[in-house]
Parts: structure tokens; C-alpha cells; sequence
């Protein structure tokens, strides 16, 4: 007989979930153990375990939220997977400069360029009548 | 003639063999000391050994295990003192 039935707090004390709490919730063979509870629901060895004192009343292969309301009765948290919020990467959008268009402006230079030489020629040709008079 | 500074042991000798087929000598700065466990002074697996500059690049899960105590204590310390833990919360 293992301490470890169902029902039997423990501490994990290898790995990631080290020196959290747990319950066995199903005893396999071989000396390995389904434990739920602060720790992730795992398959574990039973050297990786070390009893508490305490034995909760849980069913055989209780579900995770069976186990929760016995914790949060006893002040405990429980691990909850937290699902993986799939952010998009924020695209960069190229920002496009708006540039003045060449031609508009040469046909403008072009234009006024005309429009001066008209007022000259104007202006010349005034002279030329004041002249004349 | 060495520079002073490559004279004093602070760094060390790495011997490159240059195109010509001559051998130079190139001076690069000596790694830290391995870390080890803080009790039973054993060295440290999965923690690397490299200069601060590297380390600061490094991710936080390439520089120590994933666990309690991880990069201070080696795992059959870290067990062991997690042991006693849960058996003096139970007394």
C-alpha cells in the first residue's frame, strides 16, 4: 500500500510545478499517479510527490472542476491553463508622401515665363505708340 | 611585443593561423566561472557560460532551468529543501 489514494494531498516537488499542491485523483500501476489541483493535471511519479497530512474526499477520476470546488472550499487556487490569445502582428502600412507633381509645375514656370513675356512685349509695344504719338 | 594589459592574465591566448601560414597570437577576454549550487557547490547544469554582454542578449528561459529555484540550486537540492518545507507545514 502507497500513501498515495485518492484523495491525498501532496507537494510536487520536481520540475516546473515544484512546491505546488495537488490531489491524487487516479492511482495507475508502476508507482504513478494522476494528480490535479495547483499544479498541472498530470501523470506523474510518485518519487516526484511528497505527502501531506490531509486527505480530501474526491471521487475517482474527478474532473478538474471537481477538484477546483474542493480547493476553493479550502482557500487553495488551482491552476488554470490559460488559452493563448493569438495576437496579429501589427502591419506596417507604408504612409505615402505626397509629392508635388514635376510637370504641373514646369507647365506653371512655362506659363508665367509666357505671361512675363507678354507684359514685356506689351510694355514695349506701349513705349513703341508713345513714341510714335 | 605584448601590450601590458595582455601580459597580466586577464585574457586569454588564442593561437590563428592567418592565410600566409604564419601563426598570430589574438587575445579575447576569459569566460566567468561556471555557476554552481549554492549548498553543495556542484556546478550548475543548464545555465550557460558566457561574458554579461551575451547573457544580456539571451532569452530568460536559456539562462536557467524552468523550475523553483532554477540557476541556484541543482535539483537534488532544490528537492530536498522543498521536502523538508512541506513536512514542517505539516507539524
Amino acid at each position: 500500500m502507497s500513501l498515495f489514494t485518492v484523495g491525498r494531498m501532496c507537494v510536487k516537488i520536481a520540475g516546473r510545478d515544484a512546491g505546488r499542491k495537488a490531489v491524487v485523483v487516479e492511482e495507475y500501476e508502476n508507482g504513478f499517479v494522476l494528480i490535479d489541483g495547483a499544479t498541472r493535471r498530470k501523470k506523474v511519479n510518485m518519487k516526484h510527490l511528497e505527502p501531506l497530512d490531509q486527505i480530501l474526499e474526491i471521487k475517482t477520476k474527478a474532473s478538474h472542476d471537481e477538484v477546483r470546488k474542493v480547493f476553493e472550499k479550502l482557500g487553495l487556487k488551482v491552476w488554470d491553463s490559460k488559452a493563448k490569445k493569438v495576437s496579429l502582428r501589427p502591419k506596417k502600412q507604408k504612409v505615402k508622401k505626397e509629392r508635388p507633381a514635376k510637370e504641373e509645375k514646369k507647365k506653371q514656370g512655362k506659363k508665367e515665363e509666357k505671361a512675363e513675356e507678354a507684359q514685356e512685349r506689351e510694355s514695349v509695344e506701349i513705349v513703341e505708340e508713345k513714341k510714335e504719338n | 611585443m605584448p601590450a601590458g594589459k595582455h601580459k597580466s592574465g586577464h585574457y586569454r591566448k588564442i593561437f590563428v593561423r592567418t592565410p600566409g601560414g604564419r601563426v598570430t597570437v589574438h587575445y579575447r577576454e576569459r569566460k566567468p566561472q561556471r555557476a554552481i549550487c549554492s549548498t553543495c557547490l556542484k556546478p550548475l547544469l543548464g545555465v550557460p557560460r558566457e561574458r554579461p554582454a551575451q547573457m544580456r542578449n539571451m532569452p530568460k528561459t536559456a539562462k536557467r532551468p524552468e523550475r523553483p529555484y532554477g540557476g541556484v540550486l541543482c535539483s537534488a537540492c532544490m528537492r530536498s529543501f522543498l521536502r523538508e518545507k512541506a513536512r514542517r507545514e505539516g507539524q
